[in-house]
């Protein structure tokens, strides 16, 4: 566990015995602008060990996507350490065990629904007939059927972030890096989402770190929350989520320990809105 | 819908005839005293010839009214409509596609390595801001009259209007796609291949349609300074006849080659960019 983690609930991880796969240690980022320099990332620190689903949860403009960029190895750090399974993370080097799922909308638009999701097959060099049934397992499960064939602009904004997330998930990656991957859908869907992802993950334990500035998707999914403050983002607690699983999305809201916990990380949470907008 | 599209249609048609008929009588009008202020001496056929003397001067050309037949006719006749319109057709055609594929490679190359791009820039804005054609007495100087200049001419008229917009296209990849697909594990060749290609190839298509007329004006442009055979050389030699009519038969077979040209690009951009809404209904 990392030595920072604040004081708040213990964090204990769902399976305390397994090894670390993501370890982040006195991270920094510090971003050159045209007026002057930018202190994004402050020193952060966290583990994730295997099997994991982790939250990183924080305000608007924290530095969460910053710090899962750098993990990503899609951005360079100023200072600090990252490794997964104890190798660096070099930047601009793609390690084919993660997984990532952006913010933003990055399905190809001129693939079809079933062109995305098979897309790293295929530049595998997967047989057409084995990724074809693959796809198809995914885009079921995906709930997509019927719309293989589509390509992405007559979908919805929920169906194109399934194609992303099946895109992501059909790679079979072992550690999952998401950045708010349902932040523009609205309550409806999200809740969708977050069925679909849970049954999925329930499954599979992938190892998950999983970016958002929403506490009751973060309750809702993790198995502990890393909660961040207003930028430049610093570690400012850890808190383990433990509601059994498998978990409903809906009704699991709808729990009093649910609501305990919701309200107790809310005021932490904050405290940390209420210093982003007093700047 | 049909309604409106049949009240296009003919309202098209009436416009069309109604151009004609001015063109065909109009000059004719001056005859009357009290209409003459009224009738612009640019309706002169002198100027611009009527429809019936455009269509005469086609049948000669073309061979088809000779009375001693299509066949001797065009022997006889090196530079007839036939032959003209195949050589300038041919030089325009390769003008085009080497000036395509020499515009898009180098609009890759630079568009995805920002180092050559800094390294080259100053040289293509110095060229770009040259007039092309000022560059074909230049270029018949150098590749001669025949139809290697015409196929130079087109090509670097071509070449400049494809480029930038391919590079334009490259530079404007959403770079999270990149991002996306390098995390799928696709290579630098891949990513290429399966993102900026696909991506900047509405860009590529958006210069092709200008660079099939570019492509058309460079090579008249060049048989007007010197040329051997061509259309442009057809034109050329009807104005040291002021021959008009001659003149806009050269004209028409251009527009209508112009036309089918157009045509064909916009099919191949409209099933290869299928998946962009404004193509949706034309495949
Ligand atoms: N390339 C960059 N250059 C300069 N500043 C940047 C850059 N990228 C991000 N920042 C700044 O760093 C801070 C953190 O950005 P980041 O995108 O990580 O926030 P975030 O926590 O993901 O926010 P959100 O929840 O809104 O996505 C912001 O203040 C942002 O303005
Ligand atoms: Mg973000």
């Amino acid at each position: 566990m990392s030595a920072t983690a604040g004081q708040g609930r213990p964090a204990v991880p769902e399976s305390a015995a397994s090894r670390t796969r993501i370890s982040v240690e006195g991270l920094d980022k510090l971003f050159k602008t045209a007026d002057g320099e930018l202190l994004a990332v402050d020193n952060v620190s966290f583990e994730v060990k295997q099997g994991e689903f982790v939250a990183l949860l924080g305000p608007s403009g924290c530095g969460k996507s910053t710090i899962l960029n750098m993990v990503a190895g899609l951005l360079p750090k100023t200072k600090g350490a990252i490794r997964i399974d104890g190798d660096d993370v070099v930047h601009g080097k793609i390690n084919p065990k993660v997984g990532y799922v952006f913010q933003r909308d990055t399905v190809f638009p001129w693939r079809t629904v079933e062109a995305n999701i098979g897309y790293g097959l295929e530049i595998a060099g997967m047989a057409k007939a084995e990724r074809a049934a693959k796809v198809k397992r995914a885009i079921e499960l995906a709930g997509l059927a019927g719309f293989d064939k589509n390509f992405p602009r007559m979908l919805s904004g929920g169906m194109r972030q399934r194609v992303a997330l099946m895109r992501t998930l059909i790679m079979e990656p072992e550690v999952l890096l998401m950045d708010e991957p349902f932040g523009a859908l609205d309550t409806h869907t999200k809740l969708e989402m977050h069925k679909t992802l849970l049954e999925i993950w329930e499954r599979e334990r992938q190892t998950v770190l999983f970016v958002t500035h929403d506490l009751g998707e973060a309750l809702t999914l993790s198995s502990r929350i890393i909660l961040l403050s207003a930028r430049p983002g610093r570690l400012k607690e850890d808190f383990a989520v433990t509601f059994a699983r498998p978990r409903d999305a809906v009704s699991l809201r709808e729990t009093a320990e649910f609501g305990e916990l919701y309200s107790h990380i809310w005021h932490s949470l904050g405290e940390e809105f209420r210093r982003t907008k007093a700047e | 819908m049909v309604g409106t599209k049949v009240k296009i249609l003919l309202w098209q048609l009436v416009i069309l005839a109604t151009a004609f008929c001015i063109w065909e009588w109009g000059y004719d009008l001056r005859k009357v005293a009290a209409l003459k202020p009224f009738v612009p001496s640019i309706l002169d056929p002198y100027f611009i010839s009527k429809p019936s003397a455009i269509w005469t001067s086609f049948l000669k050309l073309g061979c088809l009214s000779d009375p001693a037949g299509f066949i001797a006719c065009f022997d006889k006749n090196p530079n007839n409509l036939w032959l003209a319109t195949v050589v300038t057709l041919k030089n325009m055609w390769w003008g085009f596609v080497s000036g395509s594929v020499s515009g898009v490679l180098a609009g890759l190359i630079l568009g995805r390595s920002d180092y050559l791009a800094k390294i080259c820039e100053p040289y293509i804005v110095a060229m770009n801001s040259i007039p092309r054609i000022a560059l074909v007495p230049l270029i018949i100087l150098m590749f001669g009259l025949g139809d290697m200049s015409k196929v130079v001419t087109a090509w670097i008229v071509v070449f400049f209007v494809v480029f930038f917009n391919t590079f334009e296209g490259t530079r404007s990849v959403d770079r999270d796609q990149i991002a996306a697909a390098r995390l799928l594990g696709a290579s630098e060749l891949t990513v290429l291949r399966t993102v900026v290609i696909p991506s900047a190839l509405a860009w590529v298509f958006a210069s092709l349609t200008p660079a099939v007329s570019f492509a058309l004006i460079g090579v008249i442009v060049g048989e007007f300074i010197g040329a051997e055979r061509g259309l442009g050389k057809l034109i050329i030699e009807a104005e040291a006849r002021a021959n008009a009519a001659e003149m806009m038969v050269a004209i028409f077979i251009m527009m209508i080659v112009g036309i089918m040209l157009a045509f064909v690009v916009r099919r191949v951009q409209a099933y290869l960019l299928r998946w962009q809404p404004q193509f949706e209904r034309q495949v």
